[in-house]
């Protein structure tokens, strides 16, 4: 099953454009997160999020105004101090990757959501209206 | 009244009264880098009506065009309102950070000429044009 789509690069910044990255090459499945912590984190109704590898991902400047949240114990949340955009995320157990927050993106990443997750935790004042499979929690294990 | 917090809950508000606009998912570029998601979703509310009860120094804010001062929570990077100098009575706020149901659902989608390209619009809310094409930057 192809889980992945490559691109030959992409770009991201943080709103402000202090914080700016590349990825080098492809991106997983997009998850929307509809958690307590994502809705909070982004102001929004769910986060948007892709799992890079970690060795494709390249900080390119704003590396001093890096600020992290962890948000549970060795998962960290990195957003930009000067405007308070978030980038990406780090999860100490799963070193080999970063999940890309999609909103930094400048090019289409090629792929597609594939999943609502956490909808147990969905916002009250939201509704889904797409057809994509939809996890109380997280996805049972691939 | 409505009560709301950042992510890592060191910053709370008190909003008494309810939301003042209509509820929208907000797709242009900026409203997407702010959340780092797929779009912002943000209501009016009454400046006056709107309090910080908690982790007050915590507040920043970044000046993304002139006049338009965006709230975030420097300990968790947390996007929670905007206010317009040209507005003051007025702020933007981020749904997003609710801790209550404000009893209301989103009504429309605004700025959808600046939709990412992952997001596929299948409600049948409003679709307001605007804004410039993914990828680009401009005034929005």
């Amino acid at each position: 099953m192809p889980t992945r789509t490559e691109v030959e690069m992409s770009t991201g910044s943080c709103l402000c454009g202090s914080v700016r990255f590349e990825v080098r090459g492809s991106f997983g499945p997009v998850r929307y997160c509809h958690c307590t912590l994502c809705q909070r984190s982004t102001g929004s109704a769910f986060s948007a999020n892709s799992r890079v590898r970690a060795a494709d991902f390249e900080l390119l400047a704003g590396d001093s105004l890096i600020s992290e949240y962890e948000s549970s114990p060795g998962a960290y949340r990195i957003f930009c101090s000067r405007c308070g955009s978030p980038v990406f995320a780090r999860v100490e157990s799963d070193p080999a990757f970063v999940r890309v927050r999609l909103g930094s993106l400048h090019e289409d990443p090629g792929v597609r959501p594939s999943a609502h997750v956490w909808v147990g935790d969905r916002a009250a004042w939201f509704e889904i209206a797409d057809e994509l499979p939809c996890f109380s929690t997280r996805p049972p294990a691939a | 009244m409505l009560e709301g917090s950042c992510a890592c809950g060191k910053i709370r508000y008190e909003l008494h009264g309810n939301l003042v606009g209509p509820v929208g998912h907000c797709h242009c570029w900026q409203c997407r880098k702010h959340s780092g998601a797929s779009f912002g979703t943000t209501s009016a509310i009454r400046a006056e009506a709107f309090r910080v009860i908690a982790g007050e120094p915590l507040l920043s804010s970044w000046e993304s065009s002139p006049g338009i001062h965006r709230f975030f929570a420097s300990c968790c990077g947390t996007p929670i309102f905007k206010r317009r100098d040209d507005f003051p009575s007025l702020l933007g706020l981020r749904l997003g950070t609710l801790d209550t149901d404000p009893g209301r659902t989103v009504e429309e989608h605004i700025f959808v000429s600046s939709k990412a390209p992952w997001v596929e619009l299948c409600d049948s809310l409003p679709q307001k044009p605007g804004g410039v094409p993914f990828g680009r930057r401009g005034e929005s």
